[in-house]
């Protein structure tokens, strides 16, 4: 039977367990860069430095992790504070790294094509929204799981992801369903 | 194509796109930047910690002659002036209470980071 990620975390906690936190990494770490590299405009090397700098923050803080959350919430808010005080630090955001991005995708789900105009659409949206969109949208947590993330009233969630999804629909209109 | 069904086209269109990250080495390089553990048990710490308090006790008990130390030290203290004392016991609650709110602020990660305190 598959340890669930609370068991793992109790392992970490009881002893300082350092491969059962390497499964809690492997598990998340997909979603976790995936934010990141949407956050950061796809440069894949600062997400995956800061990815990684997430995970070494959550292992040392792992104490202050109540469980009154899912662990991947607790991970992506960490994360988005990372996230947070590099972009402070660095005063703007880089720029976009398309070839490794578009060399990432599996061709075989969506539409090359689509999927271009999806990112790129994705990109071009204020930072607010994109991230509500593709912590809500993609990532599946719920409105009141990315307030918890981001920090931010549950009100301003569902406004971005609205705002979001509706300017994304704009751009994508020609290639919606039939 | 009404509103319902363009914004469930564009969250799968939306999950699609994320496709799954190969881990290629990350979960590795992020085990290798760990600290790393600390093997002794919490109980066998507190042990330690414990028993050398005990043995320090003892041996300041013996030294100072069974304790006629502290008992001059009293002796002579009760001789100082009221306000002496007063100032000594709030300059020993100062620093007590400085070294809690240290430990307070080190162990609670959410102040730890508002406070940009690095200590």
């Amino acid at each position: 039977m598959e340890l669930t990620d609370a068991d793992l975390v109790a392992r970490v906690l009881a002893d300082d367990d350092q491969h059962a936190f390497g499964e809690l990494v492997r598990r998340h770490q997909s979603s976790v860069r995936g934010l990141l590299r949407q956050l950061t405009r796809t440069d894949v090397a600062l997400a995956d430095d800061l990815a990684q700098e997430a995970f070494l923050r959550a292992y040392k803080n792992i104490r202050s992790f109540r469980g009154e959350a899912r662990f991947s919430t607790w991970l992506y808010r960490i994360a988005y504070n990372c996230f947070r005080e590099d972009a402070r630090r660095r005063k703007e955001l880089v720029g976009v790294d398309e070839d490794q991005w578009q060399a990432e995708q599996d061709p075989q789900t969506v539409d090359p094509g689509l999927r271009h105009d999806l990112m790129h659409a994705l990109s071009l949206l204020p930072l607010h929204e994109r991230t509500a969109v593709v912590l809500c949208c993609q990532n599946g947590l719920s409105h009141d799981e990315a307030s918890r993330v981001l920090e931010i009233p549950l009100g301003t969630v569902k406004t971005n992801v609205l705002r979001g999804r509706e300017k994304l629909k704009r751009t994508l209109a020609a290639w919606g369903p039939n | 194509m009404n509103e319902l069904e363009q914004e469930e086209w564009l969250d799968r269109q939306l999950r699609e796109a994320g496709p799954y990250i190969d881990d290629d080495g990350f979960t590795a390089r992020v085990l290798a930047s760990l600290p790393v553990t600390r093997r002794e048990p919490q109980w066998l710490r507190a042990m330690i910690v414990l028993g050398l308090a005990l043995i320090g006790t003892a041996m300041a008990y013996f030294l100072s002659g069974g304790g006629s130390l502290v008992r001059q030290g009293v002796i002579q203290m009760a001789d100082f002036p009221i306000w002496l004392l007063l100032v000594f016991a709030f300059g020993c609650g100062l620093v007590v209470g400085a070294f809690a709110v240290i430990f307070a602020i080190r162990k609670t990660p959410e102040i730890r980071d508002l406070t940009r305190l690095d200590f």
